[in-house]
């Protein structure tokens, strides 16, 4: 992957071509080797996939772009594990892409049909219902949501690819600029421009290209159910329900975890999802932030790589580099951010602002070190 | 266009993006006149149209910038009657002499534009067409 930055002069092909030949050059592969490309991102326009791959002549096979919000990277990934679970292929690349610079800053473009975006909707305004609902019903306070971007700026101060590389204090977060009441911006994840490249295969083409690598335990994708009345914003079930299906794909259980990469897009959401993920009961999750639990020298590990919050959140690319972040930590290359001993990683990203539903789409990984 | 790379960990090497929007101009004053850009593979001699940071035949990052031919000949043409404020505008694509592909906007004069007559590259200042040779038209009568 690329560092995640302001590129503002890199196309959506400047910002994926280096990655692609990195990791096809990591991997040791001809582009012969590649039986197909899914690339993920929401902004891109028509054919970007096949706009970056045609740059190193990569053609002739199976290329399909994939929009589903923050989870495309995550759901690209999904689509090449079932192609090759399927047997259907052997390698594919997969690609995760975006450059938000193009919209000169401001909040994520949602689609202009939705009638809840008609009304006003933006994703911040999402999260803060959310943080909202959490304070009001749990011990919580805003000094934790500040906590959890305290943490998540004290994991990206060690991780180069990260945008956001100086640590912060709660007092801080706390003083920046109200973006949706009761977050304030340094409890927002930075809007940037980056790409992250990973190539999946079966087991038969590592063997035949005497390949390393992690294993894919788990790839869970779904879709949110709508709710038309009453939903508990405090429980989004697209999360929990996706976990379930990859903790017993997987055969394990939270506890397993070493290390996790998780969609905190706004701190509120962070300790949201310790909860779906099994990490903390309801109401909880604010003793494991708190104890230190989920940072360095804690019981796992959440978002080393400083997560959304400090590494920046390219909304195509952050499904895959999260997936590059578990690679490196399982394979023992993370650098001054290594979790000692990581064994289990798991990568969660959900997708979109969608009037009914707690998300779009939501994607959970779990991979292992061989 | 490439950008120094850097070593983050004892195994992993920094991957950079390409610039590939700071200049995007597709034309240059190189030193025997205005030319469009091209790339070529040190490694495989591809060449191609614009300034690229890795061939398209054999993924090589071995590449440099280089002058393309300034006369080829139409493949084929149409005239465009939408976008463009309503008016009209010949469009083609130029196969130069290198063996490049170019799309390319088209300046016919008075002669009829049609397949595989010779065309030549003009520019004013950032503007940049192909113009059909007067010669290749007499050459051709």
């Amino acid at each position: 992957m690329i560092p995640f930055a302001k590129h503002r002069e890199s196309s959506y092909v400047g910002l994926a071509v280096p990655p692609l030949v990195a990791a096809l050059r990591d991997a040791g592969l001809a582009k012969s080797d590649i039986d197909a490309v899914y690339c993920g991102h929401s902004y891109g326009g028509m054919m970007t996939a096949q706009r970056i791959c045609k740059e190193i002549g990569l053609g002739g096979i199976p290329t399909v772009n994939i929009d589903n919000a923050c989870s495309g990277g995550a759901s690209a990934l999904h689509q090449a594990w079932e192609a090759i679970a399927l047997g259907q292929i052997d390698v594919a690349v997969v690609i995760g892409v975006e450059k938000l610079t193009q919209f000169g800053g401001g909040t994520l473009p949602l689609s202009p049909e939705d009638r809840e975006v008609k009304q006003g909707m933006v994703m911040p305004a999402v999260y803060a219902m959310r943080a909202t609902r959490y304070l009001y019903e749990t011990e919580a306070t805003v000094e934790d949501l500040a906590l959890v971007s305290v943490k998540a700026r004290k994991h990206g101060a060690l991780n180069p690819y990260a945008m956001m590389r100086t640590e912060t204090t709660v007092e801080e977060v706390l003083a920046s600029r109200a973006v949706a009441d009761p977050l304030t911006l340094m409890m927002c994840c930075p809007t940037g421009d980056g790409a992250a490249v990973v190539v999946v295969m079966s087991e038969r083409a590592k063997a035949r290209l005497e390949l390393e690598g992690i294993r894919v335990a788990a790839s869970v994708l779904h879709s949110g159910q709508v709710a038309e009345g009453f939903r508990d914003m405090t429980k989004p079930e697209i999360t929990y329900e996706s976990a379930r299906e990859a903790y017993a794909m997987a055969g394990i259980e939270a506890k397993d975890l070493d290390m996790i990469e998780l969609h905190d897009a706004f701190s509120i959401a962070e300790l949201v999802y310790y909860e779906a993920l099994g990490l903390a009961e309801k109401g909880r999750a604010v003793d494991l932030l708190r104890d230190g639990e989920t940072t360095f020298g804690g019981r796992v590990v959440v978002n080393p790589s400083g997560g959304l919050l400090a590494k920046g959140h390219p909304v195509g690319a952050s499904g895959v580099a999260q997936v590059v972040e578990a690679f490196w930590q399982l394979t023992g290359q993370a650098g001054a951010r290594q979790v000692d001993d990581a064994k289990w990683a798991l990568t969660h990203v959900t997708g979109g602002g969608t009037a009914g539903l707690d998300h779009g789409a939501c994607t959970v990984h779990i991979f292992e070190a061989v | 266009m490439t950008s120094p790379s850097a070593r983050v960990s004892d195994s992993v090497e920094m991957v950079v993006p390409d610039a590939d929007l700071r200049d995007g101009s597709m034309i240059r004053d190189f030193s025997h006149g205005t030319r469009l850009v091209g790339t070529r593979c040190i490694d495989c001699g591809g060449s191609a149209l614009g300034e690229r940071s890795v061939c398209s035949t054999c993924v090589s990052r071995n590449v440099q910038v280089i002058p393309l031919a300034t006369t080829g000949k139409l493949y084929s043409f149409t005239v465009l009657h939408v976008g463009n404020g309503g008016e009209s505008r010949p469009l083609g694509y130029v196969d130069l002499d290198d063996g490049v592909r170019v799309l390319s906007t088209l300046r016919a004069g008075s002669h009829a534009l049609r397949p595989e007559v010779r065309v030549e590259l003009a520019s004013d200042g950032d503007e940049w067409w192909f113009a059909v040779m007067p010669a290749a038209v007499e050459n051709e009568r």
